[in-house]
């Protein structure tokens, strides 16, 4: 056997067998648990681990500043949400550290943190009962293009196997499941902005079904110099060809394209039976998820809010129980107008006593948005408290919303929806309840 | 309840047909789809051969502005798609468009168009068409999809490249269960492209004859492309329209090994654990097997372990089950193998022939199962699994039941 040899080569050193968990086997019958979040990893531009991003969320700090790290002075556009710098050390095995790149680096801390804050000790978990389920946009868009040009540079012959290994969309999400032995469902999504909510999705319908007891849902992206040209090229980008000034302002009337951010949101999803069996804190009930498709044109938002009828199985009485909706809104007319008038659409008079915002007012727009948006929506159900959407002043009267602005609102949430809507139409939309023991 | 779900379109394009008949016969004569690459120049490679698709009239397909805009992928997608929609007579039926859905797999995706972009951008020119990248998303020929026929029921994209389009299967067949869709188009496409090449190839995971599954000689996997697309289809619903429903599908496995990035567990106790959920999800014993459509990428880790895992789970009747290598003829597809592998196990069961794994030569000691040699096989099977693997230890086994009513 020549060649590349990976751990084989060593000595064959076999690694000793986990004997096989009996639960893994069980005959399968399906179940109908109910699915609660028990854990939130949160690795954002305004903030690291959940107490520093939520302060900065509910004081309306923007992530959204002058990129730094690329020239972008070729573009029309200079703003971007990025993450600060941050000690990866801090969260992952040294050894395992170096043979991840900044995206790999960013989802593994953002599952480390959010297996920290559900409280499980893995080494007492059935690891082939335990998932990951991830969305992402591009995974590592900029391994891909160093990749790339190390391949233009020096041909084929000098093209790196080490960054083609971490080039692959999945990477990220085999980087999670070596570094903490999950050997349960392991997936990776990516559809354009509804990749992580899709994840979250599957992981919601696995556990429903007692395919697993905890999944690792969520996901995120990078915003490389790649990724910037591709969306500064493609014309998404604000301040688009107009005079307007730049910047993330949902639902205002003077929007005029998106901005890119960055980030890794995970949810520990868990069954009821399970989380009450380790006594876990439980923030919020994951109870539907609706999806629905449109086909309005490759490039083009259409959210219909088909979607939301669907997480919530149309039932008038629970469509009541709505408080808040964290809306897909990303500062596009397609998106923000569609976005307002479906809900509208589905609520009818109701729709005005639901509050709703965009948390990409201050993350900026990427695919995996969705991962961070549900933690804070968790959050959000679990402390009564609706962070503002900033950055938007003159509300477009066909956005004619209760958008929480400027200033956070103290407010019990009975019951809350997370919007995605990607360009190309793959509109996603997941029910959460505050959680009530009975 | 669980719904009964069944298989009622296919289509495939492929390095050794352009239609699922012609890529059926060609797997069951063992025709190796081998040949020099010709989408990109290959002359600095260690290797020139891939299972490129080949003699495909793009412009009976489609217009020329739709050729400029649609990628390599795109094509064989919709191409693909037509012959699958077209064999389930979704065409010709009335049926409710927001319940029909699309999850493909993806895995270099349109990348061959990016690719063109970006060396011109490299290269100081600024003559390539930013429409170039609109391929940037694993999602577009998803979209394209969905957009075409108008289906406005779930939609999303797998992205774990090698298991990519059998990993979409599950999630197709869990948008059924979920009450979501009757109707799932799924399966996967990819076309061959640099970034992929030359990651195999720097990974010397690339044979320079042929592609030799379970074979000592083997060196590594022959780089493919094309699509397999699958219609699943809700089984009273395909009754009702009352189509033919070529197979049925009875369940999946996804697991992980959490071992390695590139190399698979070598006792093969991730191949062992994902067939055995995969059939305790089915609800189908060990012993019902009678064929398997393997991974079998002709890299020589993949083969041993995929031996071992099969073997402990079947036992001494692991040597009993034929089992086949496709991907001797048809190449790594990436993230269509597993759709394009689907398409051939569900074949199986519907013709009662196994194709075999071609380039079969030298027994390996390590691999020591009747993998089909060079000859198909007649044998009335009526479960079949099709197993994928992917990079960092991602298993996906699919069960298939050959259809019969009641």
């Amino acid at each position: 056997m020549k060649g590349f040899k990976g751990p084989w080569g060593r000595g064959s050193k076999c690694i000793t067998l986990d004997p096989l968990s009996p639960r893994v086997l069980e005959p399968y019958k399906a179940m109908d648990h109910r699915v609660v979040i028990t854990g939130l990893g949160i690795v954002s531009s305004i903030g690291v681990g959940k107490e520093a991003f939520w302060e900065n969320c509910l004081r309306g700090v923007s992530g959204i500043k002058p990129i730094l790290g690329f020239d972008v002075r070729p573009y029309r556009s200079r703003l971007g949400a990025q993450l600060p710098d941050i000690d990866f050390k801090a969260f992952i095995k040294p050894a395992n550290l170096r043979r991840m790149d900044r995206i790999g680096k960013v989802v593994v801390t953002s599952v480390r943190l959010a297996i920290d804050d559900s409280g499980l000790n893995l080494k007492e978990e059935d690891s082939g009962r335990m998932g990951i389920s991830i969305g992402t946009g591009l995974g590592s868009s900029d391994t891909v293009d160093q990749f790339f040009r190390s391949l233009l540079r020096d041909g084929p012959l000098g093209a790196a196997p080490l960054l083609f290994q971490t080039a692959v969309p999945n990477a990220i999400t085999s980087h999670c499941a070596i570094e903490y032995g999950i050997k349960g469902v392991n997936i990776t999504f990516s559809h354009k902005e509804s990749s992580t909510e899709m994840a979250m999705t599957f992981a919601y319908h696995l556990l429903k079904e007692g395919k697993a007891d905890v999944i690792f849902a969520g996901g995120g992206d990078e915003l490389s110099e790649p990724l910037y040209h591709v969306y500064s090229m493609l014309g998404a980008l604000s301040p688009g060809r107009g005079k307007g000034v730049e910047g993330m302002r949902p639902f205002d009337q003077d929007r005029n394209g998106i901005l890119l951010g960055e980030g890794s949101g995970i949810l520990v999803l868990e069954t009821l039976e399970h989380a009450k069996k380790r006594r876990a804190r439980i923030y919020a009930e994951l109870a539907g998820a609706g999806l629905a498709g449109s086909t309005n044109g490759l490039l083009r938002y259409d959210f219909r809010g088909d979607s939301i009828a669907k997480a919530m199985s149309l039932a008038a009485e629970e469509l009541r129980t709505v408080d808040y909706i964290s809306a897909a809104a990303n500062s596009t007319p397609d998106l923000d107008v569609g976005e307002a008038v479906a809900i509208k659409k589905v609520f009818g008079k109701e729709a005005k006593k639901i509050y709703v915002g965009s948390l990409k007012s201050m993350l900026g727009e990427f695919d995996g948005s969705g991962g961070i948006r549900a933690c804070a929506l968790a959050l959000s159900l679990y402390r009564g408290t609706i962070p503002p959407t900033i950055g938007t002043e003159h509300l477009d009267s066909r956005c004619d919303l209760s958008v929480v602005l400027g200033q956070p609102r103290k407010q019990e949430i009975r019951s809350a929806i997370l919007n995605s809507a990607s360009n190309g139409g793959s509109n996603i939309s997941l029910w959460f309840k505050r959680y009530t023991p009975s | 309840m669980k719904k009964r779900v069944g298989i009622t379109g296919l289509g495939v394009v492929s390095a050794v047909g352009n239609s699922l008949q012609e890529f059926w016969d060609s797997l069951i004569q063992g025709r190796d789809g081998t040949k020099e690459i010709t989408v990109f120049d290959p002359s600095a490679y260690r290797t020139r051969i891939a299972a490129e698709v080949s003699h495909l009239d793009t412009e009976a397909h489609f217009s020329k502005k739709e050729i400029r805009r649609l990628s390599r992928c795109d094509q064989f997608g919709l191409i693909a798609f037509r012959e699958a929609w077209k064999s389930a007579r979704l065409n010709q039926d009335t049926f409710d468009k927001e319940r029909v859905g699309v999850v493909l797999g993806a895995g270099s995706g349109g990348i061959l168009s990016v690719e063109k972009y970006f060396r011109d951008y490299y290269q100081g020119s600024r003559k390539a068409s930013p429409s170039l990248l609109i391929s940037y998303s694993l999602a577009t020929t998803t979209d394209h999809i969905a957009i075409e026929s108008d289906l406005k029921g779930p939609r999303t994209t797998t992205a774990t490249v090698c298991s990519s389009s059998s990993a979409s299967i599950g999630v197709a067949y869990e948008m059924i269960q979920m009450g979501l869709a009757d109707v799932m188009v799924t399966g996967g496409s990819d076309s061959l492209c640099e970034v992929s090449y030359s990651g195999f190839s720097s990974l010397k995971l690339v044979d320079p004859e042929n592609c030799k599954p379970f074979d000592k000689r083997r060196q590594g996997l022959v780089i493919g492309e094309g699509a397999g697309i699958l219609i699943l289809e809700e089984l009273e619903h395909a009754l009702r329209r009352g189509v033919t429903v070529h197979a049925e599908f009875m369940g999946y496995g996804i697991c992980a090994d959490a071992y390695h990035l590139t190399a698979p567990e070598p006792n093969g106790e991730g191949v062992e654990r994902v067939i055995r959920i995969a059939l305790s999800h089915a609800g189908v014993s060990p012993d019902e097997v009678d064929t398997i459509n393997a991974h079998g990428t002709a890299t020589p880790f993949n083969d041993i372990a995929e031996t071992r895992g099969i073997k402990r789970v079947f036992g001494e009747k692991a040597k009993a089950i034929p089992i086949s290598a496709i991907k001797s003829m048809v190449g790594h597809c990436l993230g269509s193998a597993g759709g394009i592998e689907a398409a051939a196990t569900v074949m199986t069961l519907k013709t009662g022939i196994v194709p075999p794994t071609i380039h079969y030569e030298v027994p390996d000691p390590l691999c020591d199962l009747n993998y089909t040699p060079n000859q198909s096989i007649k044998k009335n099977a009526r479960i079949a699994l099709s197993n994928s693997f992917a990079f960092g230890g991602n298993n996906v086994c699919l069960v298939f039941k050959k259809y019969e009513r009641g």
